[in-house]
């Protein structure tokens, strides 16, 4: 269902890289990747996920997964962890711990000590664990700045890098507009998926184009880096990629 | 002992039916015609922006249709703006059309249309095919207006409403009582304009002049505030986390706004999951001048990544109209933001006092449909309709959204129309337009 894309990404083995930075374009979207790897993760025996729902509440993930062929709530408190800020927000409304700063925390620093309390507390006892933060956009809308939010993701790269077998995957959306941090947070890692959109309009077949940046460890200059472009398109229960040019209209 | 299992089949919430595209319990916007293009209608916990046209004419039709379906389905009704009065939009809903007006109406539609009395002579066999894609009659929810009748008022005695605008004339007297933290959930929190301007409306329980707050008491401390400066707290229970609180919005009407919208949605009726009832939240004009001030984008989009967290956690809906091309104007990063936000953005672009008013090839419609964005709420995949192209007319009695096609170019017509829209936008050597 989503193995075309994953593989597509390099996001189907089971050790991925430390750190991966998914950038969405304006006018895009993009939660399809979330939806995959968090399949894809949650199939791994013994591997432990953990989602940060900013973009959508923990609903929504469940019903994409039901699409994509699994269902969270089965692994849901098991090796899949969620904080749902979300959801916490409308619940708790303006008193929710996310939008005071409790304690003279800010909200990047708080879900920074909450992922750090999930990791430590589930990271022993799993072959790998993946850490899923999705969108990191919404922080800039709850009032956190750009140093804060550079701050939280360095903060993350830190703990993967501590970590062997930690990765933790962002998600910004608004890349264009958020350039700035979106460069700087895609250097943190190996891995950089753009999700950008068809420059010449509004295709049937193809929903957008993934961009691909991978920098290599091997040779002799670190700086390789390979790039893949693929594009691809959303269907109801699963999503399929082609490349450049396999698509034409049909007459 | 077999492992069957009665299937219990679970009433569904009045007005909603499952989406045949993507299994999603879904509602109608109150526009057949616009539901067809979104896929049957709005997906419960659904933002959708309605991005304003020039002269706010036609997007408040479209957040008429919405509030009018929410009245005639009995669904519970969350009115705000600063623009308009939200009592007298809601004494202004189009008449619901009866189903064998409904009928009628299609079948003279097909009639006049079809030109069944000048008849096809040649392409005789295509006499019989419906002209447009009639995909919106096979819609099982929604109803059909007639935007010249007005509602019968009694029809609002039905329904719960909650009406906003941030009428400073009460907030003085606010300020002086004493507030109750209970508030009963079958008391509707009304706000209008003060009684000499408009009747209240039927069915929905005046309060006496006096607003419940929603949990926190420095609320109304914050709409009193007319210069919009955040203002100290005078009587608090909470001390850190109030001030943090108050710091949330620079503009005290977003902190007003969305705690009223919030003691609304939280309402155990509207619990996500259970089938109880529905809300409808309609904000219009949100973000017109009139919340403008130093913080206005910054407190805009947070407002509305709060928005979004309730309204997705419940079972509400949200129509939102926003004057887009006036935010462009003050920042143009604000409107993909908000775009962000919404799940679906759909912009009206009219043709009032345009050149393309009285452009030969638009002279059937009133201006054209853009969808912006149109996300996958609780699900994988979004249904996208069969064409981008749309346009809109607004007809005396309803507002239709079509396929947007160029009229056939006839013999009889004397101009060319290449040379006609060389003509126009071509702005040198146009004779036939004149320049004042």
């Amino acid at each position: 269902m989503a193995t075309s894309v994953l593989l597509a990404c390099g996001l189907n083995e089971q050790k991925l890289p430390g750190f991966i930075h998914i950038s969405e374009e304006s006018n895009v979207d993009g939660s399809f990747l979330i939806s995959c790897v968090l399949g894809q993760r949650l199939r791994i025996s013994n591997a432990g996920t953990l989602l940060v729902c900013l973009q959508h509440h923990y609903q929504h993930y469940f019903n994409a997964g039901m699409r994509l062929g699994y269902n969270t709530n089965i692994f849901q408190g098991k090796t899949l962890g969620v904080i749902d800020v979300l959801s916490d927000m409308a619940g708790e409304g303006l008193a929710s711990k996310w939008l005071t700063n409790t304690e003279g925390q800010t909200l990047t620093e708080q879900l920074v000590d909450d992922i750090r309390a999930q990791v430590e507390s589930n990271y022993a006892n799993r072959n790998s664990y993946t850490v899923l933060i999705d969108n990191l956009s919404i922080l800039f809308n709850l009032g956190a700045s750009k140093l804060q939010v550079q701050q939280f993701c360095q903060d993350l790269a830190a703990l993967a890098k501590e970590r062997e077998k930690l990765t933790v995957i962002t998600k910004l959306s608004n890349s264009d507009i958020y350039q700035l941090t979106d460069n700087n947070v895609a250097k943190l890692g190996q891995v950089r998926i753009q999700v950008l959109r068809l420059k010449s309009g509004v295709f049937r077949e193809v929903d957008g184009k993934l961009l691909i940046e991978r920098v290599l460890d091997e040779g002799n200059y670190a700086c390789e880096e390979t790039r893949k472009e693929v594009l691809y398109k959303v269907n109801d229960r699963n999503v399929k990629v082609f490349a450049p040019g396999e698509i034409g209209v049909k007459v | 002992m077999t492992s069957f299992r009665k299937r219990t089949v679970q009433k569904p919430i009045r007005g909603t039916r499952t989406s045949p595209h993507t299994a999603q319990v879904i509602t109608s916007s109150g526009n057949p015609y616009l539901d067809v293009v979104i896929g049957g209608g709005l997906p419960l916990g659904s933002i959708c922006l309605i991005e304003e046209d020039r002269f706010m004419t036609h997007a408040k039709v479209l957040a008429k249709y919405f509030l009018a379906e929410g009245v005639i389905s009995k669904q519970e009704i969350f009115l705000g703006s600063l623009d308009d009065i939200p009592a007298e939009m809601l004494r202004r809903l189009p008449r619901p059309l009866t189903d064998q007006e409904s009928m009628e109406q299609s079948e003279v539609q097909a009639l006049g249309d079809g030109g069944a009395e000048n008849g096809l002579r040649i392409a005789w066999r295509y006499n019989d095919l419906p002209l447009v894609n009639s995909e919106h009659a096979t819609a099982k929810i929604g109803h059909h207006f007639n935007l010249m009748e007005q509602m019968d008022s009694m029809m609002l005695y039905n329904v719960k409403t909650t009406l906003w605008d941030d009428s400073p004339k009460h907030l003085d007297i606010v300020i002086d009582e004493e507030f109750s933290k209970s508030s009963s959930p079958t008391t509707p929190l009304l706000e209008q304009q003060p009684v000499e301007d408009a009747p209240p409306i039927p069915g929905a329980e005046i309060a006496p002049q006096e607003k419940i707050p929603a949990q926190e008491d420095e609320n109304s401390v914050n709409n009193n505030n007319n210069n919009n400066n955040c203002s100290s707290v005078t009587c608090s229970t909470k001390t850190g986390s109030q001030e943090s609180q108050m710091q949330l919005f620079h503009n005290p009407r977003y902190k007003g706004l969305l705690n009223d919208i919030q003691q609304v949605v939280r309402n155990e009726s509207f619990v996500a999951g259970t089938k109880n009832n529905l809300c409808r939240v309609c904000l219009t004009s949100l973000g017109s001048p009139l919340w403008y001030d130093e913080h206005f984008g910054e407190d805009l989009i947070k407002f509305l990544t709060l928005l979004m967290a309730s309204v997705r956690s419940c079972n509400s809906v949200c129509l939102i109209t926003m004057p887009m091309h006036l935010i462009a104007k003050y920042d143009a990063s604000l409107v993909p933001k908000i775009r962000q936000l919404v799940d679906y953005a759909i912009e009206l672009e009219s043709f009032a006092g345009s050149e393309r008013e009285t452009h030969p090839a638009f002279k059937e419609y009133s201006g054209l449909l853009h969808l912006h964005k149109m996300s996958a709420i609780n699900t994988l995949a979004v249904h996208m309709p069969e064409t981008p192209d749309l346009a809109f007319k607004l007809r005396r009695k309803k507002f239709i959204i079509e396929k947007f096609h160029l009229p056939p170019e006839l013999q009889e017509s004397s101009a060319k129309p290449d040379n006609c829209i060389s003509g126009l936008l071509s702005n040198s050597n146009a004779t036939a337009s004149l320049d004042f």
